[in-house]
């Protein structure tokens, strides 16, 4: 058969060979495990979208909208040209704060609700801060600093309710509970809590900021080009430091709508065992960057996990899979989205900050 | 070694860069081939060299017909080339440069460097070279960095050797020991070929001359049998047009005021410098490159922050403030390195157009930009300074560099600020853009505005210039008056510290 | 307290902790000084990690393990040379992709090939055994530290001035360092910087293995999942630091595995579990911001 030159061979082919390796790896890998391909591939299918009254459909929404959130959180950064890959300490950190300000804070419940969303979304700003701190002041590289500082706040909010502010009677490590009142509603009829609806918001100012105003264009041009801005004279500190503090405050929203519409509390863990951030940050490399895919990206995602989590309660896959199909699938994809995300060449560096 | 060229035909896309050439370089002598900025010279030659595939036409190497697939094979064969752009490795010493890609091997696939210097120490007496093999590269001077380059050929026992623009970045000085190396070289009877655009140096040195225009070779033959006059008229296709002769005019206020300007460099500082430029005129900077221009250039726009002095730009201090701080007081700045630092080439025409504007309001209400105000402002710099692009939504990438530059150059200089500043703005643009550009510093100097123009290439500074400071070794060497400055007089600027002010 | 963190023992166990950290940084100079951006060292690791107990396990020999490291993260050197270099995708896209990879894929075939989740732990893993050298076992101090370590705290020793030497004096050395300096130099020399920097991706997952073999059949000789825990993004910031220098490495490593052998004896006396966690991260990042900060003052 030829292909020739034309679209289908440059832009359909490429996506067909992505599907058919990654088909050979999840059934090579399936087979390891000497179990029944069918019986997987259905036990995948009910995981992801499946279940009793649609429950399982509910929590792949729900993950997807947490994943969607980490998603455009990159996204602001990456797209500006910053190497932030600290959303995970940036999510510990409002979830942590949204959840013990709930706890600790007494009011009236919608009061309460506002003051721990804002409060998440100062912490993870001012943590995203921190990482930009270290690179504009210091000259530490951000994508380093950023990296290294998820460990100490994991940890720390770990050591948080494992001893202060544990509640000991649960026997779990975990915070208390939020008051009841401030847990976010469901959707009538499902189980599925309104925290999506703030991640629409997001997603819709995440687009509208990038498009539409002036220090999201800014912020682009120097993500283009570090050296044409600084000639230019755009104000580039400024602009790194303020998109470091939107991105994790979009990020601190995430770990508050966790608390508030999931867990109800914080429980040690519960955001980073899931691989939110990380897998935040391939969703975005995927669509290249593209806004309006991305909360497809991230569903996209979502599926592959809670497919994966049905596969093993089905079939006896180890949910694992997930991890290699999303790893191989980026693999494969790398090279189209490389043009799109990283033209700075004083990325190792850390350039920016010098007079 | 004998080169021989047939009817060689190079085509990239719809453009013709060389149309049928034959040329023949005979063994022990200078070839020089001349031509303007895009006449095919450095094509035809990169053919010869294995890096270019010809459309059509053969080569033949003393006698015998030959093809290589690669450079490589050129080399082996035993051609060399040194590029315009040398391909050192900055971090490495000189004989490690050298013997890289060649290297020579004892156990283990370890190298044998005392062999290698036992080699080139015989080409070092016989051709009169000195240089420290444990020099770092990254540490040396131009001229130095070329011999390097020549001694890779030297190294692998090159016969005919091709040099692309030898002369772009040297002094005077490393010119002359430069020519006397490759008069050893063809003594010794090697075959040496240099490209050059400069007329003079072709006179100097060469023993054949070879004229291409639009990709066509014009003429060829012993210089003895031509002259300059001539070469001149060939490589031009006419008469020399007339120079562009500025308006004398009598300067206005002071614009700018640099005093005791000091700024940290590499090789340790530049300055004290004190100039000044007024308002209608263009002050010229003229010097070989590396010679503290480009910290200079910094520590105007605010790149780079200076060590100590002031910088008074229409009576205010401006050395506190950032670009953005400078560019509001009155500054505009065209950058040497378009590709990098004057656009963001993965951004539309008209997102370039509009990065750096001072007037807020014709491109944003509010927090919010005005897309349609943008693409207006942009089609308007597209008409007005003739930029050949698809249009305000087209990548700057698909520009032509000429365009490119036109586009850097529009949007600074509707700007309209009180002083501009133009680094080599002309750099690697095509003639008809290089006309266009220097038009356009004019009106700007005629309409009053003040041009501090930082170029090393002579020929527009001389042109352009009301008055010309020639920069040597990190301070000002000298100022001569436009309508006095001659090239010995500059030359003999740039290569010393103490020059003489011009009456 | 101080002589209980101090005594003998202490020292004894530096290497230990040393071991993975520089080779894994070793790996890392190959790339980085053959400019191979490859942060990829924690999934190296742990591929290494994992492989060395399989190797070891099925074979009934430490030196099996060993060598099935190797294979294990040459093998992830491949990858990432097939996606990075002849694909042309971002280095660091492709670093995050096998990072996930390793960690997905060795708990994956934990589960497939061993039947347990968590940790494997099996008589039938055969780690190396300390080496006792008498003469140097009686110097005060350096003695415990040099002796009675398996022989890939030495291997790992011996590669520092094997590589300085690699770098300076080899062919392939010489090329690598251009490849990163100015690869189309080295293009129009005529030999290719892909090919270079695939030998030098090679050399990094071999490296790399050896120092998971080190975690997981010499340290100890179980395979816990995530072990790396962490020490490949050490190894990175090492490199980075050091732009890929053997002997500063060998000094970073030294003092990032004695910080992690620190962390460790600490755990020993009461501190809550998470701070003793916490410290080879905060140690890293606090060495960091210190030498950054003072090369940016010496700079100005």
């Amino acid at each position: 058969m030829k292909l020739g030159d034309g679209i289908f061979a440059r832009e359909v082919v490429p996506w067909l060979a992505v599907v058919f390796w990654i088909a050979v790896v999840l059934f090579v890998l399936v087979e390891l495990v000497s179990s029944d391909f069918g019986a997987a591939v259905q036990g995948f299918m009910q995981g992801a979208f499946g279940g009793r009254r649609f429950a399982y459909l509910m929590t792949t929404l729900s993950r997807a909208a947490l994943i969607t959130g980490m998603a455009l959180s990159v996204m602001l950064s990456f797209r500006a040209g910053l190497f932030n890959i600290g959303g995970e300490g940036q999510l510990v950190a409002g979830g942590l704060v949204a959840a013990l300000v709930a706890v600790l804070v007494p009011g009236p419940p919608l009061l309460i609700l506002a003051l721990s969303i804002l409060a998440a979304m100062a912490a993870g700003a001012a943590w995203a801060l921190l990482a930009g701190a270290l690179q504009l002041y210091v000259g530490v590289p951000l994508l380093v600093g950023s990296l290294l500082l998820n460990y100490p706040i994991r940890y720390i909010a770990s050591y948080l309710v494992a001893h202060p502010y544990r509640d000991v009677a649960s026997g779990m490590v975990q915070s208390h509970l939020v008051p009841q009142a401030t847990w976010l509603p469901y959707f009538p009829g499902t189980r599925l809590d309104i925290g999506i609806l703030f991640i629409v918001v997001a997603a819709i100012f995440a687009v509208a900021y990038s498009h539409t105003t002036v220090h999201g264009y800014q912020s682009r041009m120097n993500g283009l080009s570090p050296d044409f801005a600084r000639t230019v004279g755009l104000p580039v500190n400024r602009l790194a430091l303020q998109t470091l503090a939107m991105s994790g405050a979009i990020a601190g929203l995430v770990g508050a709508i966790a608390v508030f519409g999931i867990h109800h509390r914080y429980i040690d863990g519960m955001l980073v065992q899931p691989l939110y951030a990380w897998t935040g940050i391939i969703a975005v490399l995927l669509v290249g960057m593209i806004p309006w895919l991305v909360p497809l990206s991230g569903l996209f995602f979502a599926a592959i996990q809670t497919g994966a989590a049905g596969m093993e309660r089905t079939a006896g896959v180890p949910k694992e899979i997930a991890l290699v199909v999303q790893a191989v699938i980026i693999l494969l994809v790398a090279s189209r989205v490389s043009g799109a995300l990283l033209s700075s060449s004083d990325r190792k560096a850390g350039g920016s900050g010098d007079a | 070694m004998h080169a021989a060229l047939h009817d060689i035909r190079v085509t990239f896309g719809s453009l013709t860069a060389v149309d049928g050439v034959s040329i023949d370089i005979e063994a022990g002598g200078i070839h020089a081939i001349v031509g303007e900025n895009g006449a095919g010279k450095s094509t035809l030659m990169n053919v010869l060299f294995g890096l270019v595939k010809p459309d059509a036409g053969r080569i033949e190497i003393d006698g015998e017909p030959r093809g290589w697939a690669s450079p490589q094979e050129a080399i082996a064969s035993g051609l060399g080339m040194v590029h315009q752009h040398f391909m050192l490795q900055d971090e490495m010493t000189v004989l490690e440069n050298i013997v890289l890609c060649a290297e020579p091997i004892s156990r283990f696939g370890f190298v044998d460097f005392s062999g290698a210097r036992r080699k080139l120490a015989q080409g070092f007496s016989e051709h009169g070279i000195a240089i420290d093999l444990d020099a770092v590269v990254g540490q040396l001077a131009v001229g130095q960095r070329q011999v390097v380059e020549i001694l890779k050929m030297l190294y692998r026992d090159a016969r005919l050797l091709i040099l692309d623009e030898p002369t772009a970045v040297l002094t005077p000085q490393e010119k002359d020991r430069l020519f006397a190396i490759l008069r050893s070289f063809a003594a010794a009877g090697k075959s040496v070929v240099i490209i050059t655009h400069k007329l003079d140096e072709v006179m100097e040195i060469a023993d054949h001359v070879s004229v291409m225009r639009g990709g066509r070779l014009i003429s060829s033959g012993l210089l003895g049998e031509t002259s300059k006059e001539r070469i001149a008229r060939e490589i031009i296709g006419g008469d020399l047009p007339p120079p562009l002769k500025p308006q004398p005019r009598e300067p206005g206020a002071v614009v700018l005021s640099v005093a005791n300007l000091t700024v940290a460099s590499r090789a340790g500082h530049v300055g004290p410098l004190s100039f000044e430029v007024r308002a209608g005129e263009i002050v010229g900077i003229a010097g070989v490159s590396g010679n503290g221009q480009a910290e200079l250039v910094q520590a105007l726009t605010g790149l780079r922050k200076p060590a100590g002095g002031t910088i008074l730009l229409a009576g205010r201090d401006v050395a506190a403030l950032d670009v953005a701080g400078r560019r509001h007081a009155g500054m505009s700045y065209i950058p040497e390195d378009r590709q990098r630092m004057g656009l963001a080439l993965g951004a539309t025409v008209a997102e370039n157009a509009n990065a750096g504007r001072e007037d807020r309001a014709g491109f944003a209400a509010g927090p919010f930009l005005r897309r349609r105000a943008m693409a207006d402002f942009a089609r308007d710099l597209i008409r007005r300074y003739n930029i050949r692009v698809g249009g305000p939504a087209a990548r700057a990438s698909t520009m032509s560099g000429g365009n490119k530059q036109k586009l850097v150059v529009g949007r600074e200089l509707t700007r309209a600020t009180p002083l501009i500043v133009a680094e080599n703005p002309t750099w690697g643009v095509d003639i008809g853009a290089i006309d266009f550009i220097h038009g356009e510093l004019m009106r700007m100097r005629d309409a009053g505005h003040a041009v501090l123009l930082v170029s090393t290439e002579l020929d527009e500074v001389m042109a352009l210039s009301d008055r010309i400071l020639v920069m040597f070794e990190g301070t000002i060497a000298g100022e001569v008056s436009g309508g006095e400055a001659t090239r010995e007089r500059l030359g003999s600027l740039m290569t010393s510290r103490t020059g003489a002010r011009a009456a | 307290m101080l002589d209980l963190l101090f005594d003998p023992s202490f020292f004894a166990s530096v290497p230990r902790f040393v071991t993975p950290i520089l080779l894994a940084a070793l790996g890392g100079a190959l790339c980085e000084r053959a400019g191979v951006f490859n942060i990829a060292l924690e999934g190296f690791l742990l591929a290494g990690a994992f492989a060395a107990v399989l190797g070891s396990w099925f074979a009934g020999s430490a030196y099996a393990g060993a060598l099935a490291a190797m294979i294990g993260g040459v093998l992830m050197g491949l990858v990432f040379a097939e996606f990075n270099l002849r694909r042309g995708g971002d280095a660091i896209v492709v670093s995050i992709a096998i990072n996930l990879l390793a960690a997905g894929l060795t708990t994956y075939l934990l589960r497939a090939i061993f039947n347990v989740t968590g940790a494997f732990n099996d008589a039938g893993i055969v780690g190396f055994k300390a080496i006792h050298l008498p003469g140097i076992a009686a110097i005060p101090f350096l003695g415990p530290l040099l002796s009675g370590q398996t022989i890939l705290f030495y291997v790992a020793l011996a590669m520092v001035p094997l590589l300085h030497m690699f770098f300076a004096r080899h062919r392939l050395g010489l090329r690598m360092r251009a490849a990163g300096e100015n690869p189309a130099a080295l293009q129009a020399g005529g030999v290719s910087p892909r090919r270079v920097q695939l030998w030098a991706l090679v050399g990094c997952g071999a490296l790399c293995g050896l120092g998971g073999a080190q975690l997981s059949i010499a340290n100890v000789n179980l395979f816990v999942e995530n072990m790396s825990a962490g020490r490949g993004w050490i190894a990175v910031v090492a490199v980075l630091l050091t732009r890929g220098r053997p002997w500063p490495l060998f000094a970073i490593a030294v003092i990032f595995g004695v910080v992690d052998s620190l962390s460790f004896r600490v755990q020993g006396l009461g501190m809550p579990q998470q701070f003793t966690d916490m410290m080879p991260y905060l140690a890293t990042l606090i060495v960091l911001t210190a030498l950054s900060w003072w090369r940016r003052r010496s700079a100005q």
